[in-house]
């Protein structure tokens, strides 16, 4: 859940500083947002998106010359004013933001209520000021008093604290991001780099047990002991392009219209089209493993299933795991295999769990993300990045695309033996063209209008084309809201083919002529006879546009290839129907970007 | 000059760039990408367009994007070479004037106003921005032997007195060379005009505001380089000078000659130049490329093929053996082994009018399958999506989606 931002150093200008830093973390969540500004102590925050937030702050003109920001996604307690951060005490003298959960919240809750303290909201968070305060109260400094709260703390946050009488921005980090911005005379804190990357690219990415103490001469890392650590300052190479629409009316829409450039900048360099080979250099060294465990969660569980499905036909033994399930159930695993966590955002609480889960296995893990430097990549003994570029829509759909790309590469880079990769690399290589050939030529808009007002949508396929129905389904609940489920197609026999109506358009994903075309076939038929119309997405080799009632064609393309640009047509269905339904499509309701609790 | 020219601070600085046109002339390479996106060498047009804006100290951009209007939003996003951009639609595209008049919220007081599909010296933008002070509009003035397509003036000084849009051949000499700076002026006077004819160009206002008593309307003389492409065939004249003048955006390898750090040239290859090679291109083993050849994106030339003088745009695939001289190819073209096109002079067939003696071996649009030793005849127009049989001799035009087999 949630965005942090803190900045000092920057005088009067701090309230619109922070306010433009939480705008560009609204991809982390947008049920409630607040500020909290020193030396005053002010405090404003409000239920529902940034918006409302911005109403206040303009029409009270609140002033500060340092502070704090949190835009929330909730876990603990409904989105409401008095569950919005920043969290004070009872007196208004500590102000605190929070991203993660504090695990041991309820037992530090009771003994603080024991000794009298008043709490006004529901969240783990407010915690926090309650324990600093009490500190300050016996006579502890600000430093000591944050100090000795955080270690008591436990579970995984992001904190950033101002105490009264203080000058300064206490923060620590534990299992969620946290980045500091390091610009001439001020500092910033964030969730994410986007949050200041307009005022600096000089960024320390802190690692867990970490605590900033920052004030108007500069800031201090230090350890859990409270010694100083060294720390490298890197210069992202982030663009304050991610920030805009370019004209696109949803960051979605402009993601989906950027699949063609995402995977040719995944591709780019790793290849030799000479020789035939694949090569990634970030991993080149790893031998081949003996069994492969995807664990991943959402749109990437699906990227999971395919990439297993993939490596299987490669016969290496090759499974996809739901990243929340895996560590709390884990699987039997020997030393020779790897276990992959996809993520785009590299932050992903349970798909970390999951991998730190393997790490303390022992067995070897490796990320395969879109962000660089993410705890995910940082973490891991091996990182992959599929380089789509900043992804602000909630709904993936670039980055989906390119973590299946991203699986082919990684797959020939792992199994060893030669064999002639020529014709991979040039359906590879084709792939951006292909993509932007249904850019230009999609009908599915036109769909919407038939079909727009259904009961329900059901996604089938077989084989990779499983990922596929699954994804088109999620996109199409995430963003329209209406009901929609996706089927290995021959499991529909075994029970959902109860809830198909000549009212529940079915989506069949046919690539290909092979048996599994064959059979999906079969399966159309099947939904058909129970009056259901539906929508072949099919390349044309099959009889499916034959046999469908209507059909969404995507360019003939190899097996490995084909299901992302089925996926792009599903894309577009989703997008025109959310649309169509006046829908908050880049911001769906209860979801968040990057979710950062387990 | 110099106690004349705009102070450096009240130089307009930011640009208002028509993109919305589809650019009819050039079908069928228009099918997907609106005029501007067609490829000038290996890059979109409006990318030299933008560059000399920015180079010229324009810090805000806005585009008018119409036809095909994502393909330019994909490129470009919100920003180019740090400069912000601000897009504008014009739904329908209803002449040069309607499509500045979608800008009026963009650019607060004066600014530039440039063709998103004319390659123009970044010179001649600052000579229009240091020239504007105290006229209404402020235009380049160039001097040419043919009328360009926004007509002739007359300049007496450096105040405009006539715009002549279809002048006799030879009559005047001096050309709008479609480059300009406005004041907000030129807003209110667009409003004011009647739409009955039911497009609305730019030079009606320009023209009110040479009548109206209250306004002047300046011109600054300029002699530097400005290119456009007209008819297809112009896309080839176009790569040849912008090869010659070493405008590339892309590392020089060699004297005349480069290619992208992530091309792949088979070193039994060979690249005479000009020649531009872009990135992820592949050149297999014995193809000679060059001279004057732009090989775009992701492009593949098989082994053996002799390319010069063809502008080929991104993801297309040339089997081996291929002879391409005076060439346009558009984007994710399959072309099959030993395609032969030799190259003009060809009568070519544009809508209703012939043009006789264009060096053109032929155009091939977007997405065209190719089989095996195909011949095109000069004057050749391959639409989009079309499907040629092996071993076709093409001649004329080919309809969009067409198959043709022998």
């Amino acid at each position: 859940m949630c965005g942090i931002v803190g900045s000092i150093g920057r005088g009067n200008e701090t309230v619109e500083v922070l306010m433009n830093g939480l705008r560009s973390l609204e991809y982390r969540g947008y049920d409630s947002a607040g500020i909290a500004l020193g030396p005053e102590m002010t405090v404003l925050r409000r239920s529902g998106e940034l918006d409302s937030l911005s109403e206040v702050v303009d029409t009270t003109e609140p002033t500060g010359s340092y502070g704090i920001g949190h835009t929330r996604w909730s876990t603990h307690g409904p989105p409401t004013d008095n569950n919005a951060h920043p969290h004070t005490d009872e007196n208004s003298l500590v102000a605190v933001v929070h991203n993660g959960i504090i695990e041991n919240y309820a037992e530090l809750k009771a003994e603080l209520q024991e000794a009298g303290v008043t709490f006004t909201s529901d969240t783990d968070t407010e915690v926090v000021p309650h324990l600093i305060a009490q500190a300050v109260a016996a006579g502890d400094d600000p430093e000591t008093a944050f100090h000795n709260t955080v270690d008591r703390l436990k579970g995984s946050y992001a904190i950033a604290v101002i105490i009264d009488g203080s000058e300064t921005i206490f923060a620590a980090r534990q299992g969620s991001p946290l980045v500091v911005g390091v610009g001439d005379d001020c500092t910033y804190l964030a969730s994410d780099v986007p949050a200041f990357v307009d005022h600096t690219r000089d960024a320390v990415f802190l690692e867990d047990g970490h605590r900033v103490i920052a004030t108007t001469g500069g800031y201090t890392v230090l350890d859990g002991e409270r010694n100083p650590v060294e720390v490298d300052v890197e210069t992202v190479s982030y663009t304050a392009e991610a920030t805009g629409k370019s004209g696109y009316n949803h960051y979605m829409l402009k993601e989906i219209h950027e699949q063609p450039t995402a995977l040719r900048q995944c591709f780019s360099g790793r290849a030799d089209v000479f020789d035939g080979t694949i090569t990634l250099e970030e991993i080149d060294e790893i031998p081949q493993p003996n069994a492969v465990q995807f664990v991943a969660c959402g749109t990437s569980y699906h990227a999971a299933l395919y990439g297993a499905a993939i490596l299987r036909e490669m016969g290496i033994p090759a499974e996809a795991y739901l990243a929340s399930e895996y560590a709390l159930s884990p699987p039997p695993l020997s030393l020779g295999t790897l276990v992959v966590g996809i993520t785009q955002s590299g932050e992903t609480a349970d798909t970390l769990a999951a991998l730190r889960d393997a790490n303390g296995r022992g067995v070897s893990t490796l990320a395969l993300t879109n962000t660089v430097n993410s705890t995910a990549a940082r973490e891991c003994d091996h990182a992959v990045y599929i380089r789509a570029g900043p992804e602000i829509g909630v709904a993936a759909t670039k980055t989906f695309s390119s973590q299946l790309v991203g699986c082919n590469l990684l797959a020939e880079e792992l199994v060893d033996g030669p064999r002639d990769l020529r014709p991979l690399i040039e359906s590879l290589r084709n792939l951006p063209d292909d993509v932007q050939s249904i850019l230009d030529s999609s009908t599915a808009e036109a769909l919407v209008e038939e079909y727009g007002d259904s009961e329900a949508y059901f996604f089938i396929g077989r084989g990779t084309n499983v990922a596929v129905a699954l994804e088109g389904a999620l996109k199409c609940k995430e963003i329209s809201y209406e009901h929609a489920e996706g089927f290995p197609a021959g499991e529909l026999k075994h029970g959902p083919l109860a809830l198909v109506t000549p009212d529940t358009p079915v989506f069949a994903v046919v690539t290909g002529d092979d048996e599994r075309a064959q059979k999906t076939l079969g399966n159309i038929k099947e939904v058909q006879a129970r009056g259901a119309p539906v929508i072949a997405v099919t390349d044309g080799e099959s009889d499916a546009a034959e046999i469908a009632d209507e059909t969404l064609m995507i360019p003939e393309m190899s097996e490995r290839a084909a299901p992302v640009l089925a996926n792009v047509q599903l894309q577009l269905f989703s997008y025109y129907l959310a649309d169509a339904l006046g829908r908050s499509i880049d911001k769906p309701r209860n979801l968040a970007k990057s979710v950062t609790v387990e | 000059m110099s106690d004349t020219s705009t102070p450096e601070a009240s130089r307009p600085t930011s640009a208002v760039v028509l993109a919305a046109g589809e650019g009819i002339r050039l079908r069928p390479l228009t099918s997907n990408q609106p005029k501007p996106m067609l490829p000038a060498g290996t890059r979109p047009i409006l990318e030299y367009v933008l560059n000399a804006l920015i180079d010229a100290g324009v810090d805000n951009l806005h585009l008018v994007v119409g036809y095909q209007a994502n393909r330019v939003r994909s490129h470009f996003g919100s920003t180019y070479r740090d400069v912000s951009i601000t897009y504008h639609t014009q739904e329908t595209q209803l002449g040069s004037g309607h499509a500045l008049f979608q800008a009026r919220n963009g650019p607060s007081g004066s600014f530039l106003l440039v063709n998103g599909d004319q390659i123009i010296d970044h010179r001649i933008v600052e000579a229009v921005a240091a020239a504007h002070t105290d006229a209404t509009a402020t235009l380049a003035v160039v001097e040419g032997p043919e009328a360009v397509n926004y007509g002739a003036v007359d300049l007496d000084g450096d105040e405009i007195t006539e715009l002549i849009e279809q002048p006799a051949t030879g009559e005047f000499r001096l050309f709008n060379a479609g480059v300009y700076a406005f004041t907000q002026q030129i807003f209110e006077t667009l409003a004011t005009l009647s739409v009955d004819r039911g497009e609305l160009p730019l030079t009606d206002a320009i023209e009110q505001l040479i009548t109206a008593t209250d306004h002047t309307v300046g011109g600054v003389r300029t002699d530097h380089f400005w290119m456009d492409a007209t008819h297809p065939w112009d896309l080839l004249s176009l790569s040849r000078e912008l090869l010659s003048r070493g405008w590339v955006d892309v590392p020089a390898v060699d004297t005349d000659i480069y290619v992208d750090d992530t091309a792949h040239v088979h070193p039994d290859a060979t690249l005479v130049g000009p020649v531009v090679v872009d990135s992820d291109v592949i050149i297999e083993a014995g193809a000679v490329v060059g001279p004057y050849a732009a090989i775009g994106e992701s492009t593949t030339v098989g082994s053996g093929s002799v390319l010069r003088d063809v502008v080929i745009d991104t993801d297309t695939t040339i089997g081996p053996n291929t002879t391409a001289i005076e060439l346009v190819i558009g984007q994710g073209c399959d072309i099959s082994a030993a395609l032969t096109a030799e190259g003009g002079p060809a009568d070519v067939v544009l809508g209703e009018q012939v043009y006789s003696d264009v060096d053109l071996s032929g155009v091939i649009a977007d997405r065209v399958d190719i089989g095996g030793s195909v011949t095109v005849e000069p004057g050749a127009l391959i639409g989009p999506g079309a499907t040629i049989g092996a071993g076709v001799i093409v001649r004329g035009q080919i309809d969009a989606g067409s198959e043709v087999v022998r």
